[in-house]
């Protein structure tokens, strides 16, 4: 078997939400190349799917220019409906009672998500998505395949992906890689804790030595993903006209934001809006705050927040009043004869709007004041958004339908075009692919100009925008992060895995998430310095318990404590301070303080600056950071960080050591083992 | 005997798909299910028998799985499937949990029709194959391997093929005692297994890879008679020492030790708290931290209540051992010297030392694990005793704590003086809780065994009642 190529290497990451792939290892290991929801819609011919809604539309005229031409039956295939879009097939007009055929790639009605909660809902779905994606990138027959598996996927699931990969695509090297052994690879760590956060589940995996623990593996835990949040969002501002839509655009927007465990939500204090101010309320800290939001959302609030300011026409034709009224028609006025009273009148009303004016300049600068703090210190902020159009007014005005806002949503689906066939050379298909795109913003901006599918509205959120986890979200997390670390049977592991968390997944993309998860996880567990250990333990018996005087009390002299303020400071100093800072200022008690000094010092040195005599766990929490060897990550962000890791494993897997460690399934082992084989070499 | 021929001669291959065969090794225990593929080194789905119930309008709502049973759903009860005895009680309930532990992380239905699912892209769809579709039995293709204990007996012992041939749908089964298996994860073919588990600890006699069921002994003194001493512990110290789980607790703050908590509890509104029995079950995950931290075995040498050659008793000299500290939930802290380390185990050793109120009388002389070994041994050959003695294979989540394989040994010196006694445990804690399903992913895998599956076929035409005559 020849060697493998970097530029062969194909990874797949399938998600419940988003799916990435990538054909090729560059030199610097980048973000995932091709990004495409994972969905299918079903064709007309059942088990065949599509990879973009197709709808069908009776026409008495086909006017629009887009409209595919007259595919009956089922042979809208795949590949083919991907090329057609987009390249201005000009269909004959004079056609009556047609049936059209054409393609809506910003909508999502009747599509099939394969994987639901991280498990294989639908296969035949699945498997065409993994087909869509692999004829997308259409890589050299020589390609060997890593497909990261999410935990929740069975063994039985492993074999028949790896029948599927051997025997449709005929790739002569297949891996399976672990989400979360992944993770750990783009962290570069051998031992970690990963708790991945998806769409509608979360994943919590113990790592000791590259070696994943099964038994206690929180695999799937549902409602703890990014959906969860969702909901709740809906949930809390549902009653305020808020759709399932909206509370998604909310929370990918940087004003939600989730506060850690505890802190309070900002209270509005404005004396001069009474109603506001009841309806806020005083939330409490710690349990009574869910009911007091609840009750919160009954109370009718005033018609500052929540008012939806109209979209972009009713803007325009507002400012087109305002134009207006500077301008009269001065020669009937002049013709009525009522010229004073007219004038009179006029004055009034300037004055008027004067004192209108003012209230509003200090409206402003109340408004700007507030700006002035933290998005979590608010009380509401302004929240654009974007609605979908129905596209049949669109349609019926000629116009095109796609999305206008054109983002990424646009450029994901176009990038799945499919390269013309025949184009082997890099350089050469990189430099197509620019042009493609080129041309496609070209179009993009075009259809802006034209209309749009999407409408940009803006509305302003209260407090609940920081509540998007008080669904109890993050304390399941972290119980099931106590509850995996806890089940590692090596007792003595278990403090590293708490050192080395690692948070990845979309879900925690959210503002605040992260930390918020780890302020949780420290305030519910995190075990303090145990004040016992200092007097009692490893002192001789003969030793007489020391009276706190205060007097003598060494401060602790260059650490910043993450502890609580309620510890003893001594305490902290003689567990946790590196040595010889103890000396005390004064001297009253010499002796004996000298004594339980060397005493200290020694239990320090023998114990490494931890806790003294702790076995229980965790006496430290701690989030690994990634290693920023690879620039192109630095500013993405960690959530996809798996896929990172994915190519750091497909390189020493495929490239480096070539199956030397069974790293992968060769098509040989697999001839002769067949699906089963897969257990005994993946990742 | 048409049968004693069946085993010996190989069945065909197609009865239970030949060499190429995914045998799953099931073992139920007390406190967790052991499920995994026959060859694997450690059980893939290791699922608590604990199983929560939400009562609802239209009956009860079972939930399995970690995952679900400790989250404090409104009026949640935790239940268990066995019994106190350490066999199966609610047989109907266990099926469903073991289903769940096989197909949560083991197998699963077939993906749908060979003609849609995209692994035979074929031309012609004129085959339409309708009734297909139906839901496939889960371990259509997957022997099963079941564990028992020692002492299950009758009708019991044909529930599980029951199961595993009418619901799952297996092609073949096999029964196996988790004594045996966990001789063979040792590799012995004649030992002493010693399982301390969580609701008893059972001394059974393997020879030449036969249980010796006379041999067989057990007491209820395993992990959850420790966990009952340790709450004893707790309840009668001065001032009593509160236990509250992770789950009541809003927010803590650090105090000093000994000093109340100064925790924000949760609260629940009237009708929505978890039962008792869910509280239960989280102070035992408390509990579970709090042994493997801070729970010792007295060394030795001789018993905690001795006196020591030096004059003075060893409770004396305890007391100079190094405590351990331990925080609850609440914050609550304490110093645990080393007499309170020491205390909760004892009991397995010495009866005289076991805490006990009304409702725990004390134990008897003869359920300690010493007194359980003699008897054991007292019924079985003379001949092989020594043999045993040499082979004592220590297993069991409850014998992981620290000094304990050291005091049996002592123990057992005490007993039989001039006798090589050999103990032979892990040290590995993965081999240590997890022995006998390691032994049965040993056996199944074996290419030997493969000739003793009891097959679908032989199930069809002798019934279940084929378990007493081949599983002996």
């Amino acid at each position: 078997m020849p060697p493998f190529k970097d530029e062969h290497v194909l990874i797949i990451s399938p998600g419940s939400q988003t799916t990435l792939a990538q054909l090729g290892l560059p030199e610097s290991f980048t973000p995932a190349r091709l990004r495409i929801p994972t969905r299918m819609f079903p064709a007309e011919k059942r088990g065949e799917w599509e990879p973009i809604k197709v709808r069908e539309r009776r026409t008495t005229k086909a006017t629009s220019r887009d409209a595919l031409h007259g595919h009956s039956g089922g042979d809208v295939v795949m590949g083919e409906a991907n090329g057609i879009n987009g390249d201005g097939q000009n269909v004959d007009g004079d056609q009556e009672d047609e049936i059209l055929y054409e393609e809506d790639p910003t909508n999502e009605e009747g599509a099939v998500y394969p994987l639901r909660d991280g498990r294989v809902a639908d296969w035949s779905c699945f498997f065409a998505l993994l087909t869509h994606i692999y004829n997308t990138l259409s890589p050299p027959f020589h390609t060997p395949i890593l497909v990261i598996s999410q935990p929740t996927w069975t063994s039985q699931d492993h074999e028949t992906l790896t029948q599927f990969f051997f025997e449709k695509f005929k790739t002569p090297a297949f891996c399976l890689m672990d989400s979360a052994l992944a993770a750990c690879y783009a962290f570069a760590t051998s031992t970690a804790t990963v708790v991945d956060v998806g769409f509608g589940k979360c994943d919590v995996s113990t790592i000791t030595d590259f070696a994943i623990n099964d038994p206690g593996r929180a695999v799937g835990l549902l409602n703890c993903g990014g959906e969860a949040m969702t909901q709740r969002l809906l949930e809390l501002l549902g009653g305020k006209g808020f759709t399932r839509d909206m509370c998604e655009q909310l929370k990918k927007n940087p004003i939600c934001e989730v506060l850690p465990q505890g802190a309070e939500l900002p209270v509005e204090v404005e004396a001069g809006n009474p109603a506001a101010a009841a309806s806020t309320g005083v939330i409490g800290s710690g349990d009574g705050q869910r009911g007091s939001i609840t009750a919160q959302g009954a109370v009718p609030r005033g018609p500052g927040p929540n008012t939806q300011a109209g979209d972009a026409d009713e803007e325009r034709e507002f400012k087109d009043g305002e134009d207006d009224e500077g301008v009269l028609d001065v020669a009937t006025i002049v013709a009525s004869g009522k010229t004073s009273e007219f004038l009179a009148r006029k004055e009034r009303e300037k004055a008027e709007r004067a004192a209108a004016r003012k209230k509003d300049a200090a409206d402003a600068a109340a408004a700007s004041k507030e700006r002035a703090l933290p998005n979590s210190k608010r009380t509401k902020a302004v929240f654009h958004f974007h609605e979908r159009r129905p596209l049949e007014d669109l349609n019926s005005n000629g116009k095109r339908a796609t999305d206008g806002e054109s983002g990424q949503d646009g450029a994901e689906t176009k990038r799945q075009k499919t390269p013309e066939p025949g184009v082997q050379n890099e350089a050469q298909a990189a430099e197509i692919a620019a042009a493609v795109r080129k041309e496609e913003r070209k179009e993009e901006r075009r259809r802006n100009k034209e209309g749009t599918a999407f409408i940009r509205k803006t509305v302003e959120v209260g407090p609940e925008r920081l509540q998007a986890a008080s669904g109890g979200i993050l304390d399941r997390i972290a119980d099931a992060v106590h509850r995996s670390v806890l089940a590692v049977p090596e007792v003595n592991k278990r403090s590293d895995l708490w050192d080395s968390l690692i948070i990845v997944g979309n879900g925690s993309k959210v503002k605040g998430f992260k930390e918020a998860l780890l302020a949780t996880l420290t305030a519910r567990y995190l075990i303090s310095p145990s004040s016992a250990t200092i007097f009692s333990s490893e002192l001789p018996s003969n030793f007489t318990t020391p009276v706190a005087t205060g007097a003598n009390t060494p401060q602790p002299q260059h650490h910043a404590s993450h502890h609580g303020p309620g510890v003893n400071p001594l305490l902290l100093a003689a567990t946790t301070a590196s040595n010889a800072n103890l000396a005390p200022p004064g001297q009253s008690q010499p002796q004996l303080h000298q004594q339980l000094q060397q005493q200290q010092y020694y239990q320090q040195q023998q114990q490494h600056h931890q806790h003294s005599s702790h076995a229980q766990t965790p006496t430290s929490i701690k989030v690994l950071k990634m290693p920023d060897y690879f620039p192109e990550w630095k500013d993405i962000g960690t959530e996809e960080a798996g896929f990172l890791g994915a190519q750091v494993a497909a390189k020493v897997v495929f490239v480096v050591d070539q199956g030397l460690s069974k790293g992968f399934m060769s098509r040989t082992e697999y001839n002769e083992m067949g699906p089963q084989g897969i257990h005994e070499s993946c990742l | 005997m048409a049968t004693g021929q069946a085993s010996t001669k190989p069945p065909d291959a197609n009865e239970y798909g030949g060499d190429e065969i995914s045998a799953l090794v099931l073992d139920p225990g007390y406190s967790t299910v052991r499920a995994g593929f026959a060859g694997e080194d450690v059980p893939k789905s290791v699922v608590p028998s604990y199983y929560g119930v939400i009562p609802t309008d239209s009956g009860n709502k079972i939930l399995f799985g970690d995952n679900s049973i400790h989250t404090p759903l409104p009026r949640i009860s935790i239940r268990n499937v066995m019994s106190k005895e350490g066999t199966v009680e609610d047989w109907d309930t266990a099926a469903n949990l073991w289903e769940y532990a096989i197909t949560s992380r083991l197998t699963n239905a077939k993906p749908g029709p060979l003609a849609y699912n995209g692994l035979n892209d074929t031309e012609n769809d004129d085959v339409k194959m309708e009734g297909v579709e139906e839901q496939e039995k889960p371990l259509r293709d997957n022997p099963i391997l079941m564990t028992e204990t020692g002492w299950n007996a009758g009708k019991d012992r044909e529930r599980g093929i029951e199961i595993a041939m009418e619901s799952w749908g297996s092609p073949a089964y096999w029964l196996a005692r988790n004594g045996v298996l966990t001789s063979f994860a040792a590799g012995k073919s004649s030992a002493l297994v010693v399982d301390l588990g969580a609701s008893s600890i059972s001394i059974t006699p393997v020879h030449d890879g036969l249980i010796l069921k006379k041999g067989v002994a057990r007491s209820p003194l395993a992990g959850n008679f420790i966990s009952q001493q340790i709450r004893l512990m707790f309840s009668q110290s001065q001032p009593p020492i509160p236990l509250t789980p992770h789950y009541l607790v809003a927010s803590k703050t650090p105090v000093d030790a000994g000093t109340p908590s100064q925790a924000t509890l949760r609260t629940f509104a009237p009708n929505t708290e978890p039962d008792h029995s869910f509280r239960l079950f989280q102070e035992e995950r408390v509990l579970t931290e709090f042994k493997e931290s801070v729970v010792a075995v007295w060394p030795g040498p001789g018993r905690l209540s001795g006196h020591a050659q030096s004059g003075g008793t060893n409770m004396d000299i305890a007391r100079q051992h190094p405590g351990k500290p331990f925080e609850m939930p609440d914050g609550w802290n304490q110093m645990f010297g080393a007499q309170d380390r020491y205390r909760p185990i004892e009991a397995l050793f010495d009866p005289k030392m076991a805490l006990s109120d009304a409702d725990n009388p004390q134990p008897s002389a003869s359920q300690t694990v010493g007194a359980l070994i003699q008897s054991s041994l007292s019924q079985v050959d003379v001949d092989i005793r020594p043999a045993l003695l040499a082979a004592v294979v220590v297993t069991g989540g409850s014998s992981l704590y620290q000094g304990f394989t050291d005091r049996l040994n002592q123990e057992l010196n005490l007993i039989y003086p001039g006798v090589r006694v050999r103990i032979n445990a892990s040290g590995n804690a993965v081999e240590r809780k997890f022995g006998s399903w390691i032994g049965g992913s040993i056996l199944a895998s074996l290419g030997t065994f493969h000739q003793m599956w009891i097959s679908k076929k032989e199930y069809d035409e002798q019934g279940p009642g084929i378990i007493e005559k081949r599983c002996k």
